[in-house]
């Protein structure tokens, strides 16, 4: 988690370090499934999955890998920024023992008063390259040799 | 054969009144939450870290998986043991919307618009209010199936709004 990156620093096109996740076996869902206290069964209980569900195995959980892409961008965007808005389908499954790279590209910047807007694709690909969870995001950048983005975030005037 | 029925289309538009996630941010929650996510973020435990947003923080999301069952609450799992069915799902309190009547079908994320205004400190009671935006069928190359939007926003008891999420359930 870097500390801070201004807005001048960033330009349209730049690709934000991959964040990798796995291989996430069947332990790392059932971990996730205990923190957060739910136990859909399409995450451990593979004759569920595959003959009830009609799946092709066990899946990933969505509401995991939505974590990661928040991971990404919080890490990116450092202390004295903010990440305001993170926009994703869950279009492909990923099933368990993938391995995920989470990834953001720089696709275009916007001033507002008091911070840059930077708006962002992302996504997450297996290690075949398949697409699952495309997205989009915007995050605020503080300007250089100026305060950090305000916190609580406060969306710029419409 | 269309999915949705007139029932479950009546749904659309009920709301949740504000209420309270059964426990504060704990932070051994917090911690159980951060692993299992692998993210080693240290505002998650350090209040020095987190001294940015006013103390030790959850991660951004942790806010719409605070409403759990409370203690005394039916269980869901033993009820359903019988029912072959039984998806394993608890959400008796997950939004706080009442169930649609789409039993059988199978439930899948479908994705998320999250706006973020602020992480929940440690030891901070978070409330939430959801409704169902829409609920509509398509016809998808794997067959017919139904959309639910739900609509939350989180809060703390203080007032401060800490994100809105706009969430598709996709059941089949």
């Amino acid at each position: 988690m870097r500390e801070r990156i201004d807005f001048e620093d960033v330009a349209i096109g730049d690709q934000v370090a991959p964040l990798a996740k796995g291989p996430l076996t069947t332990p790392h869902l059932m971990r996730w499934s205990a923190a957060m206290e739910n136990w859909h069964k399409i995450h451990y209980d593979k004759p569920f999955a595959m003959e009830h569900d009609k799946l092709p195995g066990l899946l990933i959980n969505g509401s995991l890998k939505q974590q990661f892409i928040a991971q990404l961008l919080k890490d990116w965007a450092g202390r004295a920024g903010w990440v305001w808005q993170i926009k994703f389908q869950f279009r492909a499954m990923n099933i368990v023992g993938e391995t995920l790279s989470i990834w953001a590209i720089v696709k275009g910047k916007r001033e507002a008063a008091d911070y840059g807007l930077i708006d962002l694709d992302v996504g997450i690909r297996n290690e075949k390259g398949v697409e699952s969870t495309p997205g989009s995001a915007v995050v605020a950048l503080p300007y250089r040799g100026r305060a950090p983005v305000p916190y609580p975030f406060v969306p710029p005037a419409a | 054969m269309a999915l949705l029925t007139e029932e479950a289309r009546a749904f659309i538009g009920t709301e949740s009144e504000p209420f309270f996630a059964c426990d504060a941010v704990e932070p051994g929650a917090v911690r159980r939450y951060a692993q299992a996510i692998m993210d080693p973020d240290p505002a998650y435990a350090d209040a020095a870290a987190g001294a940015r947003y006013g103390g030790a923080v959850a991660p951004p999301i942790y806010p719409t998986f605070m409403f759990r069952t409370p203690f005394g609450a039916p269980d869901t799992m033993t009820e359903r043991a019988d029912d072959p069915d039984y998806d394993g799902i608890v959400m008796g309190v997950g939004s706080g919307l009442p169930e649609l009547p789409l039993h059988g079908l199978a439930l899948l994320n479908g994705g998320a618009e999250i706006e973020f205004f602020a992480y929940a400190r440690h030891g901070e009671r978070v409330l939430q209010k959801s409704r169902y935006a829409d609920i509509y069928e398509r016809e998808t190359k794997s067959g017919p199936m139904i959309f639910v939007i739900i609509e939350t926003e989180f809060t703390t008891e203080a007032g401060q709004l800490l994100l809105r999420a706009r969430k598709t359930i996709i059941r089949r």
